[in-house]
């Protein structure tokens, strides 16, 4: 397990050198430079080119790439070009602020996809399970601006049950916090709740199927112990890769959500230093976002072998 | 009319002889209220002594009743997120400017109404040539640090934005016009201006037009974002980059009671948030709202709308040196297929004026108004295309920045001109990819055939007859050379006195009328919208936004 561990970390980092080199090199491709970016396409020349000599900008692309890996790998992110303040801080103000995002949209979906996929599956084939399906997948296809303006209009400015701004004001409370952010996870609930519950369902319906589930049942064990200790357990191998997966978009890939609702996710760091060529904002943005990604995948695989001892077994081997 | 002579020999006595030409002006009907109001406020005469002289030629405006605001309260803005950190030498953005506007100010305000008021100067003069200016400052005002502002910060202030090594974006409208070394000290409250050449509308390049001339400290370190050290009506409280800024009343303003207690100012991405924050009742203000991204609060029953006239426009240009744009007749036959008045109410909603295929725009006291306003013809378009033997069509890219109305704008063009046979293709791009560097040979803004580009408002049209159009212009994306139209642009930026001003603005609409190697169809209004029944809410068409006598 130890060497399976350090395997990982490895191609973890690799791919996260990768990654930097990715964005570097996409940062590089877009046209402009960051002095224009700045100063605005009408600025005079000179200002312009005094601004990238300010930033050192104006030396080789591979001096400057050479230049940040030497701070980052020690520890410092450098400072952003566009707001002139350590990214360190930028970066992980915005990250919390996704995670606590994240989380309540966790809270809430994987409850309700892992129900409405058992409640599906227990009732394959009926009404019922052809309801879910169809609410999931429509809730999945419908993007998340539409939903939100949708829910904004209507819990935002005609009930006024919710506020619109995901941004909380100063100094509130963990669950003033959560009031806030109830509205903007809601659209998210919509796109992940077809996915987990029908994944779930998908692995419910096979593990019902199965031949220890039939021994489960003809050994008069109750039908709970029989779907919550030899079904479930089987049928959430595939439902926890889907949301190990969905970790990373809904920490770094909500740019239209934060847009909507108001909030300063790592999302929208990430984009608007990539528009601004604010290079280092954009290299920790993606590098962290990354990062998570690893993990959780990492996450997964754990969880995986945890719950189902036959991958321990095969990892050993 | 019933002139008062008695009192009119009195107001003239002892004024420089610009002064006197502009009342004879208005004597003789050459010049309205509104144009001498506003050219006399360039050349420092206060509106005070204006509004007596127009008295006494008895042209006196009704009486505004103002509506007092009540003091006291927190008002909550929502405005674009700044792009960049809060400089004032460097600043180039809307998002920025407005919240610079709370706590730092110019010498003088480019109102909505294009006068130039006193602000941190109370008087200012030009010598006879206008080459060089004097302005006297305002006595008793202090930096939010408890310091006195005098002529040295002034003369700092000024030498910095102007010193080409300190990269500010003010440069560009600093250029043949003021250098570093230029603005002298004569005395604590009296500063002169030398100029690089003489310039008739100067009080603009120190107004709220050239929003990088604020006042600061002289020993101003470059730390604004750290305690936003100016003279404003409002003291910063905290300042979150990204995220929003919150600011208190300044009780050692020079200019009166401020009204608000606090100002809580929330930074958005985009637009369509802000109005929805603003329709759930969780903001009071938005700063600015482009027309289409705004229609939805038009006619919303809970809102109002300020609506700040403004020169701001869309240039299309089409490349003077290249097929199919070299014959001036295909340019004239292209500007004949628009329909104005339709674009304005149907692309703009409204909130626009029309223009006249060159940078004089009607608000502008030196625009002559006699010169015909070119509109839709398309049996001359058609005759026009015929003798540059083109009569079977042409066909063209369009290059347009995704911005504002921008694209709509493009096609709305591409399907006026089938009408003379004309096949436009569009290529849209991102704003940074449409400027690229920003340089000949490395921009699709200035390389392409034809594009659409978006130009602020400036209270003077100095900066939109020079860099997009003169020959040696930096922003020449036509690539028109006329050495008769350079020179027309360098005698009405020299000229002091409003008929003359207007004399070189008729000549320079005419020929550019006939050349067309821009097309200024409209000049768009900026819009502001607040809570139904706010008042004293004074915005800028430069993103700049007074809240010192705001109440809701």
């Amino acid at each position: 397990m130890i060497a399976f561990l350090l395997k990982r970390l490895g191609l973890s980092l690799v791919t996260l050198w990768l990654l930097s080199v990715m964005a570097f090199a996409g940062a590089q491709v877009l046209p402009g430079n960051l002095g224009r970016a700045m100063l605005g396409p009408f600025a005079d020349q000179r200002a312009v080119d005094a601004l990238n000599h300010e930033m050192g900008t104006d030396r080789p692309v591979l001096v400057q790439y050479a230049d940040w890996v030497s701070r980052f790998v020690v520890g410092d992110m450098g400072k952003s070009y566009a707001y002139r303040t350590p990214v360190a801080p930028l970066v992980t103000t915005a990250l919390i602020n996704s995670a606590k995002l994240a989380l309540v949209a966790f809270l809430l979906v994987v409850p309700l996809g892992i129900l409405g996929g058992i409640i599906a599956a227990l009732n394959a084939g009926r009404p019922v399970d052809r309801g879910l399906t169809i609410f999931g997948l429509s809730a999945t296809i419908v993007p998340e601006f539409v939903s939100g303006i949708v829910l904004i209009l209507v819990f935002g400015v005609w009930l006024k049950w919710l506020p619109i701004s995901a941004t909380w004001p100063n100094d509130a409370g963990a669950l003033t916090q959560v009031y806030h952010l109830l509205l903007p996870s809601i659209p998210l609930v919509l796109v992940l709740f077809g996915y987990i519950a029908r994944m779930t369902r998908a692995g419910m319906i096979e593990a019902l199927d199965s031949d220890y589930t039939r021994t489960a049942i003809l050994k008069g064990l109750p039908h709970h112990t029989v779907i919550w200790r030899h079904v479930l357990r089987n049928a959430l191998l595939p439902t926890i890769s889907v949301i190990a997966t969905q970790t990373a978009y809904l920490i770094g890939g909500l740019v239209v959500i934060e847009t909507l609702f108001h909030y300063q996710g790592i999302g929208g760091l990430i984009f608007t230093a990539a528009s601004k060529k604010d290079f280092p904002t954009l290299q920790a943005g993606v590098l962290t976002v990354g990062a998570i990604f690893i993990l959780a995948s990492l996450c997964a695989d754990l969880l995986y072998a945890l719950l189902n001892p036959r991958i321990r077994v095969g990892g050993r081997e | 009319m019933a002139i008062n002579y008695r009192l009119l020999d009195a107001l003239r006595r002892g004024r420089s002889e610009h002064e006197n030409h502009l009342i004879d002006g208005m004597l003789a009907g050459r010049v309205n209220r509104r144009e001498f109001m506003r050219h006399g406020s360039v050349l420092g005469l206060s509106l005070p002594f204006l509004g007596s002289v127009a008295t006494a030629v008895g042209l006196a405006g009704a009486p505004r009743l103002a509506r007092a605001g009540t003091p006291g309260g927190t008002i909550r803005i929502a405005q674009n997120v700044p792009a960049a950190a809060i400089d004032p030498v460097k600043i180039a953005d809307g998002g920025g400017i407005t919240v610079m506007s709370q706590v730092a100010e110019t010498l003088v305000l480019s109102g909505a109404d294009l006068t130039a008021k006193p602000v941190l100067a109370e008087s200012w003069s030009p010598n006879k040539d206008g080459s060089v200016w004097t302005f006297k400052l305002r006595q008793g005002v202090k930096f939010h640090s408890g310091k006195v502002m005098t002529a040295d910060d002034v003369v700092a202030s000024f030498d910095r934005i102007a010193d080409p090594a300190n990269g500010s974006n003010a440069l560009s409208a600093l250029g043949g016009v003021l250098s570093k070394g230029g603005t002298r000290k004569v005395d604590d409250h009296t500063v002169e201006f030398h100029l690089d050449a003489p310039n008739g509308g100067f009080p603009y390049i120190v107004s709220t037009d050239n929003y990088n001339a604020v006042i600061l400290p002289a020993d101003y370190a470059g730390d604004f974002e750290q305690n936003m050290n100016g003279t404003g009506p409002f003291k910063m409280e905290k300042y979150t980059p990204k995220v929003g800024a919150s600011f208190v009343r300044n009780t050692e303003y020079w200019g009166g009671q401020v009204l608000p207690d606090r100002l809580e100012v929330s930074f958005y991405s985009d637009y369509q948030p802000q109005i929805l924050a603003l329709q759930g009742g969780q903001i009071d203000i938005i700063q600015q709202i482009p027309v289409l991204q705004g229609v939805g609060l038009l006619n919303d029953p809970n809102v109002d709308i300020i609506s700040t006239p403004s020169t701001a426009h869309q240039q299309v240009h089409m490349r003077t040196d290249l097929d199919p744009f070299k014959d001036k007749r295909v340019r004239r036959a292209i500007a004949l297929c628009l329909d104005r008045p339709k674009i304005v109410q149907g692309l703009m909603k409204g909130r626009a004026q029309i223009g006249n295929d060159s940078p004089f725009a009607a608000a502008y006291p030196s625009t002559d108004p006699n010169v015909k306003q070119r509109e839709k013809n398309i049996a001359e378009a058609k005759q026009l295309m015929e003798a540059a033997g083109m009569g079977g069509g042409f066909e063209t890219t369009l290059t347009v920045e995704k911005y504002l109305e921008i694209p709509d704008y493009g096609v709305l063009i591409q399907n006026a001109v089938k009408e003379i046979g004309g096949k436009i293709k569009i290529n849209q791009l991102d704003q940074g990819a449409y400027y690229g560097d920003a340089v000949y040979g490395k921009s699709p803004w200035l390389d392409s055939d034809m594009g659409i580009t978006d130009y602020g408002h400036r209270g003077v049209p100095n900066v939109f007859l020079s860099a997009p159009l003169q020959s040696d212009g930096t922003w020449n994306s036509a690539h028109f050379k006329n050495t008769e139209y350079d020179a027309l642009v360098k005698s009405y930026i020299a000229s002091l006195d409003l008929d003359s001003q207007r004399t070189s603005a008729g000549k320079i609409q005419t020929l550019l009328l006939d050349e067309t190697p821009v097309l200024f169809v409209y000049f768009y209004d900026f819009l502001t919208a607040t809570k139904k029944g706010a008042t004293g809410v004074q915005p800028t068409a430069m993103s700049h936004l007074f809240m010192n006598q705001a109440s809701l």
